[in-house]
C-alpha cells in the first residue's frame, strides 16, 4: 500500500484529515484430545482500516484487500459516508506528541516449539486423569499463541507502531459423581514452558471441578455474599461502560450526571491504566494514536474521571484520555477501558470469609451478555459457588441466581480483598464482600 | 475468488500428505452499518473482508489455516504448514473439481449495499421517529441498520465445487424512557436473509413502536419475585429457551465427545410428549437460512425431537466421523477465520393445541415471560440461564403487574420434561448465536408454552 499516495488522494477528494490503521496478526493454535493432537490452526491476517473526515464527521472503511488502483473509488465512497453523518461535533485526528516515558511490559515471552507444546499437553492430560478417579475426561486442552503489530499513520504527520504478543493454555476438566457431571476451565498465560508448573496447574483445575461435585441449589434468601475475584471481575467488566465518555455524552450511562459525586462505597477506588506493566497487554497509545495514561476513575467512592476517545471528548468539551480502541481492525473506534481495576484491600479470601462468618461465596457467574440491564444496572445472573459457615468454606452451591442493582450493590461493600490476578484479564478485581444480595434458588 | 484450476492445484498439494480429505473455503463479505442517535446519523461504517480457510482431515484430526493474503505463494505456504502438521507424503491423488449449481432459495429484490445511503437513512428515521412519537416519556432513541453480503466458494478433495450468495439485513432500535429518576430501555431488532424489501412487511415504525412499548412496561415494572414457580413463555424470542436449554446440547460439537447431557440418547424420551423440535435451515429468506452449509452440503430440515423422542442431532462432517454418522448439513462458521462446526440454523418448537386460558388456569403464583432476552448453557452439565426482558406476574390465574430484573435457570434435561402445555401461535425471532465457530445468525422460535416449574431469579424475596 502506497500510504503517501492514499493520503494525497484523500486530500484531493476533500477529506480534511485521513488516517490509515493497519494490523498484522499471526497465530498458532493446537488442541489435544484423548492422547493425540485433535486440531491445529494457523493464521495470518493483514487488516487495514481507513478513516476520513468531512465537515468534522468521521467515517470508516475497513479492507482486507487493499488495491492502490481502487484508491479513487474507495475514497469517494468514504467521502459519501462522511457526508451522510450529521453530528454537530467537529472531530480532529490526533497530532504527533512526544512520548515522555515508554511503558514496557514485564512479560518475558519465550516461544515454545510445537513439539514442546505437544509434550506439555500430553503430560497435563495424563496428570489430570490420574489426579482423582472422579475426573473422567479432559474435555478441552488447547494452546494458542498470537503476535500482532499495529501501525497508525495520519495526514497530520502522525506515525506510530507497536507490537503485542501472548501465549496461553486452556484446560477443561470433567468430573463425575453419582451420575452428575461438573466441569471446570482454567486459562493460564505461559511466558516460558521451561519454568511452567504443570502440577500446580493440574491441581487447580482438577480441584475446582471436584469441589463442585455434590453442589445443590439452596432456598431463596437474601444474605451476605463474597464475589470471588473472577466473578467480581466478570460483573465489574460487564458494567465497565459506566465510565464510557461516549455513553455519558449520550446520557445513557447511569452515572452520566454524577461526576464529582459519590457513586460507590468509600472503600472502592477504580483505576484504568493501559500502561500498567503487570497487565497482559499494554499500550502507549490508543487506536487513534492518542497517548495513553493512568487515570483514577473512582477515588474512595467518588466518581472523578470518565474515559474518552477523541469524538466523545469533543462532545464533552474535554480531551481524549487515550481510550479510543477498536475491537479488531474492522471495528469502529469506541471508548474502551484498558486494564481497569478495583484497588485491592488488605484481606485475603480467607480473611473475607472470616469477616462474613455466614453467607455465600460466588465463584462463577454465567449469562453476563443477557442477564444485565445496563441503563438501570439491574442484573439477575446464574451463579455457583459455596456456602460459608462460621467463617469457613462449606458445601458447594449451584443453580442459583444472584440479582440486584449494580450501583446499589457497589454502595454496600463491606470489605475488599487483596487477591488481584493480572494473569490474563483486562478487567481485574479482587474478591469483594457485600453486605447482602438477593439469591434465588429452590 | 480463486479459479477452478488454482483450487485443483491447491487441493492436490493438500492431498500430498497423510490427509484423507481437504477443503478450501473462500469468502468475500461486504458489510455496512449505519447508526443513528436521536434522529441524527452518528456513523456510517463499511468493511470488506475476504480470505481463504484451508482444512485437512486425517481420521478425526483436523488442521486448519486461514489468511487474507490470497496470492498462490502465500496459500501454498499455509498448505505447507498444514501438511507438516499431519505428515507429508511423496505421492497423492490429483484432484479434479466439478462445479455444482445450487438453486437460490433465498433470493433478494433490493440489494441493501447497492442502495443509496439516503434510502437507508430514511428507513432509520422512520423507525426512530415512530419510537419517539409512541410516548412523551421517550428521552432517547438509538437505531442502527446492518447490511451484510457474503459470497462463498467451497471446494474439496471429493471434487465438489459450490458457491453461495448470502444477504441479510437487520434493524435494531432501542428506546429509552425516563420515570423522572432513572432510565429504562426497550429494544426490538428484527431481520432476515433479505434485501431492503424486508421493511415492506416489517415496517421500521412497527420496530420503533415495539421498542418504546417494552421500555414503558419496564418503567412501571416491580422487582420480580424469586423461587420455583410455573412460567408461561410467549412465542417468538421465547424460543431461546429451547435454543439454550437443549439446542446447543444437540450439536455434534458437544455430542461427539460425550460432552452433552443428551449424548447416546437417540430414540429415548428426553422431552414431554407435547414437544416436537425442529432445526430448519431451508426456510425461504429466514435469518438463519442458507442454501448450503459452510462445508458446501445442502442445508436441511432436521426433526430433532418428535413428540418427546430424540430423533437426531445437528452434525458436521468431522464430528460425524467421530460419531459414525453422516453430516446433516449443519456445519456453520462466522467467516473464513473460523473452522466450521455443527451449529443451529432456524430452531423452533412446533405448534400444539393448548390455549392461553388453559395455561393460565390453576396457576396461583407464576410468571408470564412475554419477551425473552438472550442466555447461555453449559452442554456438559445441561445448566442454562436466560433473561426475561418483559415479564408479568400471574396471580390466581390472571396476569397482573409487570416485573423486571428476572432470569430463568435450570437444566435442559428437567425443563424439556417440564414443558406441559404448547400453544398454536408459532413465531420465530432473530438472534446472533455465539459459539466456537463464531457469531452466526440464527432464528429461535416457538408457540406460547408453559413450563410447570422453573427457578425464577428475581430480587423481591418474600
Amino acid at each position: 500500500m502506497n500510504k503517501q499516495a492514499w493520503i494525497e488522494k484523500a486530500k484531493e477528494l476533500g477529506l480534511e484529515s485521513f488516517e490509515i490503521y493497519q494490523s498484522l496478526s499471526a497465530s498458532k493454535e493446537m488442541t489435544w484430545y484423548e492422547h493425540a493432537m485433535d486440531t491445529f490452526v494457523t493464521s495470518k491476517i493483514l487488516g487495514t482500516s481507513l478513516r476520513g473526515i468531512v465537515d468534522g464527521n468521521v467515517a470508516m472503511i475497513a479492507l482486507e484487500q487493499v488495491d492502490d488502483s481502487k484508491m479513487d473509488s474507495v475514497l469517494k465512497q468514504l467521502v459519501d459516508q462522511a457526508k451522510t453523518i450529521q453530528t454537530p461535533e467537529k472531530v480532529v485526528f490526533a497530532t504527533p506528541k512526544p512520548l515522555e516515558e515508554k511503558a514496557v511490559s514485564s512479560r518475558q515471552w519465550v516461544q515454545p516449539s510445537m513439539q514442546q507444546v505437544e509434550k506439555t499437553m500430553a503430560k497435563i492430560e495424563e496428570k489430570c486423569l490420574a489426579y482423582d478417579p472422579r475426573i473422567v475426561q479432559v474435555g478441552y486442552l488447547g494452546y494458542e499463541e498470537g503476535k500482532g503489530a499495529r501501525e497508525i499513520t495520519n495526514s497530520l504527520g502522525l506515525h506510530l507502531e507497536d507490537e503485542d504478543q501472548v501465549q496461553y493454555l486452556v484446560c477443561s476438566i470433567v468430573a463425575l459423581e453419582n451420575g452428575v457431571y461438573k466441569d471446570a476451565t482454567k486459562v493460564e498465560v505461559v511466558e516460558n514452558f521451561d519454568t511452567f508448573d504443570i502440577d500446580a496447574f493440574v491441581k487447580e483445575v482438577c480441584q475446582e471441578a471436584l469441589d463442585q461435585l455434590g453442589a445443590r441449589s439452596i432456598p431463596s434468601t437474601t444474605c451476605p455474599i463474597i464475589l470471588e475475584k473472577d466473578a467480581m471481575s466478570s460483573l465489574f467488566g460487564a458494567f465497565a461502560g459506566l465510565f464510557s465518555g461516549d455513553l455519558i455524552a449520550k446520557g445513557i450511562s447511569p452515572i452520566a450526571k454524577d461526576l464529582g459525586k459519590k457513586i460507590f462505597s468509600e472503600q472502592v477506588s477504580v483505576i484504568d491504566d493501559p500502561r500498567d506493566p503487570n497487565a497482559l497487554s499494554i499500550a502507549n497509545f490508543d487506536d487513534e494514536g492518542v497517548l495513553t495514561k493512568r487515570k483514577v476513575l473512582v477515588d474512595h467512592g467518588v466518581f472523578e474521571q470518565a474515559l474518552y476517545d477523541i469524538k466523545s471528548a469533543i462532545k464533552m468539551n474535554t480531551e481524549s484520555t487515550g481510550n479510543g480502541f477498536k475491537s479488531g481492525y474492522a471495528s469502529p473506534v469506541s471508548v474502551q477501558s484498558m486494564n481497569l481495576s478495583i484497588v485491592p484491600g488488605e484481606k485475603d479470601l480467607d480473611g473475607l470469609m472470616e469477616q462474613m462468618q455466614n453467607g455465600l461465596v460466588i465463584t462463577d457467574l454465567m449469562g453476563l451478555h443477557a442477564g444485565i440491564h445496563f441503563v438501570s444496572t439491574q442484573f439477575s445472573l446464574q451463579a455457583s459457588g459455596y456456602k460459608v459457615k462460621d467463617g469457613k468454606r462449606s458445601e458447594p452451591v449451584t443453580l442459583i441466581t444472584i440479582a440486584g442493582t449494580f450501583l446499589d450493590l457497589m454502595n454496600h461493600v463491606v470489605a475488599i480483598g487483596n487477591d488481584m490476578d493480572w494473569s490474563y484479564k483486562q478487567v481485574v478485581c479482587p474478591s469483594v464482600l457485600f453486605e447482602k444480595c438477593a439469591v434465588s434458588g429452590e | 475468488m480463486l479459479k477452478k484450476e488454482q483450487l485443483e492445484e491447491l487441493l492436490t498439494l493438500c492431498m500430498r500428505s497423510e490427509a484423507d480429505f481437504a477443503e478450501i473455503f473462500e469468502e468475500d463479505t461486504n458489510k455496512e452499518s449505519i447508526s443513528m442517535l436521536n434522529q441524527v446519523v452518528e456513523g456510517v461504517d463499511r468493511s470488506q473482508s475476504s480470505g481463504v480457510g484451508i482444512r485437512l482431515y486425517k481420521g478425526v484430526q483436523s488442521v486448519y489455516g486461514y489468511t487474507d493474503i490470497e496470492d498462490m505463494d502465500s496459500l501454498k505456504n499455509v498448505i505447507d504448514d498444514l501438511v507438516d502438521a499431519l505428515g507429508p507424503k511423496d505421492e497423492g491423488v490429483k484432484i479434479q473439481l466439478k462445479e455444482e449449481k445450487i438453486e437460490d432459495k433465498h433470493p433478494i429484490r433490493i440489494d441493501p449495499l447497492a442502495s443509496p445511503l439516503q434510502e437507508k437513512v430514511d428507513l432509520l428515521m422512520e423507525g426512530s421517529q415512530a419510537a419517539y412519537e409512541a410516548s412523551e416519556k421517550v428521552e432517547k432513541v438509538s437505531a442502527s441498520l446492518a447490511s451484510v453480503h457474503q459470497k462463498v466458494q467451497i471446494s474439496n478433495s471429493n471434487g465438489r465445487l459450490v458457491q453461495d450468495d448470502r444477504h441479510r439485513v437487520r434493524m435494531a432500535i432501542s428506546s429509552y424512557v425516563s420515570d423522572g429518576k432513572t432510565l429504562q430501555s426497550g429494544a426490538c431488532s428484527p431481520g432476515g436473509s433479505m434485501g431492503l424489501e424486508f421493511f415492506e412487511t416489517t415496517s421500521p415504525s412497527s420496530i420503533g413502536k415495539e421498542a418504546t412499548r417494552i421500555a414503558l412496561v419496564l418503567s412501571q415494572a416491580k422487582p420480580c419475585p424469586s423461587g420455583k414457580m410455573p412460567v408461561i413463555i410467549d412465542n417468538g424470542f421465547g424460543g431461546v429457551i429451547f435454543h439454550e436449554a437443549c439446542g446447543h446440547s444437540l450439536e455434534a460439537t458437544a455430542v461427539a465427545k460425550n460432552q452433552s447431557v443428551f449424548a447416546n440418547k437417540l430414540g429415548e424420551q428426553i422431552a414431554n410428549e407435547k414437544v416436537t423440535a425442529i432445526d430448519d435451515g431451508t426456510i425461504p429468506n429466514a435469518w438463519g437460512s442458507q442454501n448450503i452449509d459452510d462445508e458446501g452440503n445442502p442445508q436441511q430440515r432436521r426433526v430433532l425431537i418428535d413428540h418427546g423422542i430424540l430423533k437426531s442431532y445437528m452434525i458436521d462432517t468431522l464430528n460425524g466421523r467421530r460419531m459414525g454418522m453422516a453430516s446433516s448439513g449443519s456445519s456453520r462458521r462466522q467467516s473464513y477465520k473460523y473452522e466450521p462446526t455443527s451449529r443451529m440454523s432456524n430452531t423452533y418448537i412446533a405448534p400444539g393445541t393448548d390455549t392461553f386460558e388453559e395455561m393460565l388456569k390453576g396457576i396461583e403464583r407464576g410468571l408470564y415471560a412475554k419477551k425473552m432476552g438472550g442466555g447461555s448453557v453449559n452442554p456438559q452439565t445441561g445448566e442454562f440461564n436466560f433473561a426475561v426482558q418483559e415479564g408479568y406476574l400471574i396471580e390466581n390465574g390472571k396476569i397482573t403487574d409487570p416485573v423486571k430484573g428476572a432470569s430463568l435457570i435450570g437444566t435442559g434435561q428437567e425443563i424439556l420434561m417440564n414443558i406441559d402445555m404448547v400453544g398454536d401461535n408459532l413465531e420465530r425471532a432473530q438472534g446472533m448465536c455465539g459459539s466456537i465457530s463464531g457469531s452466526i445468525p440464527t432464528d429461535v422460535g416457538q408457540p406460547r408454552l408453559r413450563v410447570k416449574e422453573i427457578t425464577v431469579g428475581g430480587t423481591a424475596n418474600e
